[in-house]
Order: C-alpha cells, then sequence, then structure tokens
C-alpha cells in the first residue's frame, strides 16, 4: 500500500518529465500517442480522459470545464456536437501545437473519443435523473408503462385488476408492484420494459426459467437488483468498457438499457448453471455474477453481446 | 496470571451479539440497517436473500441479520434462528392494510422455539409519513400485550429521519445484555 502512494506520488512529478521526453523523440504529443497507438474503443477512449483529466496546462482545464458545464445544461447531444467539439478541438490542436492537415486521422479519432467520454458524463446524469424519479401511481404515464410491461411478458392473460396477485407471476414482491420499485425508481422500470420490449425472445426465456419450478426466482425483483448493478457500474466508472466498445452507439440511455439486459439474461443464465438450493442463495450467486462482470470490465478489450442462438431458439 | 486467563479475559470483554430484522417486504429494514451503519439509503432495492453487516456500537460486535420479507422468503427465515440474542420487527406504520398479515407473521414467530428468550423490538417504522399509525394502534393490531414470552418493547421511529431509531436499538442491546453478560 505504501509501495503503491510512493509510486502515485513520484509518477504525479515524473510525468511532465516523462512526456517531455517522448514528445522529443516521438515528436508527438501525448494525445496523438494515444489515438496513433491505442486500439479505437475503450482502451483509447480512457487513455485520452486520463491523459485530459490530469492536464496542467490551463487552456485543456477549461476545454474540460466547459464541456462539464455542457452537459449540466444537458445541452450535450449529437446535434450540438459540431458547435461544442469543434471550438474544443481547435484549442487542443493549437495548445499542442498539431497540424490539423498532416494529423487529419488524430482529428477524427480524437473528435470520436470526446463525444465519447462527454456522452458517457451525460448518461449518468440522465440516469440518475431516472433513478431519482419515483414510480408514482398518481401518474398516467407511470401507470402505462406498467400495464405495457405486463402485456408485452404475459399477452395471453389480461389483468383482471390493477391491484392483483397476478404481479407475482412476473416476480413482484405482493399484488401492487408500485413499492418494488424503491431506490432505483422509474429506473427499475424503464430497463423491464426495455428488455420485453427489445428482446422479446430472450426474456420470455429468462421469465420462464424465473418461473421454474426448482430454480424459479422472482423476475421483476431479481431485475431491479440488477438495474442496482448496472447504476453503480456505470457511476464508478466501470461501464465504460461496454459503453466506449460499442462501435454503432455513443453511450445514451438505449445503450444502458441494452448493457442492462446483457446483465439479466447472464445472471439468469449462472443462476441457472448454479443449481441454486432455494432463494436465500440469491445473496452468494449474486456477488459472484458481480464480481466475475467486473473482472470482464477491468479488461478494456472484453466485447459484450447477448448470444443471439437462444434469440432463436 | 496465566497466558490462557489473559485470553480468556480478552475474549469475554468483545460482548458479541447476534440480531435478526424481520418483518414483512417493503417494512424497510434495509433501510434501518444502512441508516443505522451510516450508509447511503437512497439507492436500496428490494432484498432477496439476506444482507450481513457486523458492526460496532457501544463496546458491542453486533452481528445484524436482515432477511428479505417477501412472502416467499418467509419460510427461510428460520434458517436464520439460531442463537439469535434478539429480533427487530420492522413495521410499516403506514400499512394499515396488511397489519393483519403482519400480525399473523409476528405471533407465529414468537411460537418459534429457538427464539425462547430473545429480545423483540417492534420497530414502527416511517412514522414521518402521512398517515402512519400511532405506536398504540399499532400496539393493539399487533397484540403486542398478549405476549408474555418475550421481553417486547415498540418504538415509533423513522429509518429516513433517524428519528427514536437509535433508543430502540438500545433499548434492545440494554436488555440483551442484562440477560447474556454477567456484571463484572
Amino acid at each position: 500500500m505504501i509501495m503503491f502512494n510512493l509510486w502515485s506520488v513520484l509518477q504525479w512529478y515524473l510525468r511532465p518529465f516523462i512526456k517531455w521526453f517522448l514528445r522529443k523523440t516521438t515528436k508527438l504529443c501525448e494525445l496523438q500517442r494515444i489515438c496513433y497507438g491505442d486500439k479505437a474503443g475503450a482502451e483509447r477512449t480512457c487513455n485520452v480522459e486520463r491523459s485530459l483529466m490530469l492536464s496542467r496546462t490551463r487552456d485543456v482545464k477549461e476545454v474540460v470545464a466547459f464541456l462539464d458545464s455542457v452537459v449540466y445544461e444537458r445541452r450535450f447531444v449529437p446535434r450540438n456536437f459540431r458547435e461544442f467539439l469543434d471550438p474544443s478541438i481547435g484549442i487542443i490542436l493549437r495548445v499542442k501545437k498539431i497540424n490539423p492537415k498532416l494529423h487529419s486521422s488524430f482529428v477524427g479519432s480524437f473528435r470520436r473519443c470526446l463525444e465519447q467520454i462527454w456522452s458517457y458524463r451525460c448518461l449518468m446524469d440522465q440516469v440518475e435523473h431516472l433513478r431519482q424519479t419515483q414510480f408514482d401511481s398518481n401518474n398516467n404515464e407511470h401507470e402505462d408503462k406498467l400495464l405495457k410491461l405486463w402485456s408485452l411478458l404475459v399477452p395471453h392473460a389480461p389483468l383482471e385488476a390493477r391491484v392483483t396477485k397476478q404481479w407475482q407471476y412476473i416476480g413482484f414482491q405482493g399484488d401492487d408492484p408500485k413499492t418494488d420499485f424503491r431506490g432505483m425508481g422509474l429506473l427499475g422500470l424503464e430497463n423491464l420494459l426495455y428488455f420485453s420490449m427489445e428482446y422479446p425472445q430472450v426474456s420470455s426465456h429468462v421469465l420462464s426459467h424465473s418461473l421454474h419450478p426448482k430454480y424459479g426466482y422472482t423476475f421483476a425483483i431479481v431485475g431491479i437488483n440488477i438495474t442496482s448493478m448496472a447504476y453503480y457500474l456505470l457511476k464508478d466508472g466501470s461501464a465504460k468498457t461496454y459503453m466506449f466498445n460499442s462501435k454503432q452507439y455513443l453511450p445514451n440511455v438505449n445503450l444502458f438499457h441494452k448493457f442492462y439486459c446483457y446483465l439479466f439474461y447472464e445472471f439468469d443464465k449462472m443462476w441457472i448453471e448454479s443449481k441454486p438450493a432455494n432463494m436465500m442463495e440469491f445473496s452468494d450467486i449474486f456477488k459472484k455474477f458481480e464480481n466475475a462482470v467486473r473482472i470482464e470490465l477491468a479488461d478494456p478489450a472484453s466485447v459484450f453481446r447477448i448470444n443471439v442462438e437462444v434469440d432463436n431458439v | 496470571m496465566g497466558f490462557l486467563t489473559i485470553l480468556k479475559k480478552l475474549r469475554q470483554k468483545e460482548k458479541e451479539m447476534r440480531i435478526l430484522m424481520l418483518g414483512l417486504d417493503n417494512a424497510g429494514k434495509t433501510t434501518i440497517l444502512k441508516r443505522f451503519n451510516g450508509e447511503p439509503i437512497d439507492t436500496i432495492s428490494p432484498t432477496l436473500g439476506f444482507n450481513i453487516k457486523t458492526l460496532e456500537h457501544r463496546g458491542y460486535k453486533l452481528n445484524i441479520w436482515d432477511v428479505g420479507g417477501q412472502k416467499s422468503l418467509r419460510s427461510y427465515w428460520k434458517n436464520y434462528f439460531e442463537s439469535t440474542d434478539g429480533v427487530a420487527w420492522v413495521v410499516d406504520s403506514a400499512d394499515a392494510r396488511r397489519l393483519w398479515d403482519c400480525a399473523r407473521e409476528l405471533h407465529s414467530l414468537l411460537r418459534e422455539e429457538r427464539l425462547a428468550g430473545a429480545t423483540l423490538l417492534v420497530l414502527a417504522n416511517k412514522s414521518d409519513l402521512p398517515g402512519a399509525l400511532t405506536s398504540q394502534e399499532i400496539r393493539e393490531a399487533l397484540d403486542l400485550d398478549s405476549i408474555k414470552t418475550h421481553h417486547w418493547r415498540i418504538v415509533r421511529c423513522s429509518a429516513v429521519t433517524g428519528e427514536n431509531l437509535l433508543e430502540g436499538m438500545d433499548w434492545m442491546l440494554d436488555d440483551i445484555a442484562s440477560r447474556i453478560f454477567t456484571l463484572d
């Protein structure tokens, strides 16, 4: 522990010299070395982010603060990217004395990194907002979502009443799901809804596992616990590996939902494979699952995908 | 004084208690545990299985077990009864609809042989909510006065505001201590 602290202190002092030395020998600044040397995705974007955060240059610090304030004002959306990123990139190019004509491929990949980094921050803000919105049974929009969840998961049996024991079939605790969302708020419901809407086959496959006579579990409550896990992985930055390795999408709420679906599907697989004696083993298996996910996320090269074959079973 | 005697003395000093938190789902067991342990309470999800926390309070080492309260889990409560010193029975004071259910579960719990002698603390939680029943109303609904087999007390509290939580816990610890630790 002491050795580690000593090393980080030393690194703090040595970093400018190492950077200066590399700059002189490679004729490239750190950001260029990252963008040219590291694989696109989590590896490159995380290193660019670290480099920007550690920078002691005033202009770089100002760019970071500016983009943070744009996120704070909720204006960091794709249609505004040019407006905010062009001047930011311009400042960095000027400070780092990079010729954009010679290094056009750097500008492209650096731009992508900035989009990913600040979209992630934006996503954290949105997810936090959803989580803090309590499920409110007086709000028609919330109620509609809940009813829609039922009709997607159990299309063959309509609800007999709004408050009914039927809810336990899809794994809520009592006869009214409203108190089950707890600290995860609307986020828990939105996650479940996305899972059943976008992956109908996977979610009904998972739901049928949850109804297994021996290894069954409470589908919705497990789902809300998975929401909690996904939320913490996003908050502590572990989910960056997943988000930044997505080639198709920038971090956004839908990508967070996809991450959730992946976690739910994988947890279900692990639960069934563990052949638990009863529901009380949940705490242990869930912890084991979280550790396995964290190990996978710690490797920037990890790619996550729901096994699509199952979708066609 | 021999080495073993010193060891024995040291072990006595480490006063350990085992406390079980039970109650219907959504009563607030996990929130109380987290509040008691000084953790944030705004990101809790329903408990499946159990949580366990070991914490120091007033020189006691407390092992607190918080077991999920949903109906399908209640049959597993018995797995946690062994050598329990105190039961904290958590009630949602604003959920009048299920008080009858709550009373039934509590009284069947008190018939358990392995819980004989355990101190019972009834935490009438969520006192901050509008429509929360008074502790007298809950006392009657749960028919607490009929309990002769256990030392018991009801405390109106709120895990969100922290009101009365410590007072309740302290009473339980004192009651357990007076029973299991002989005065030096």
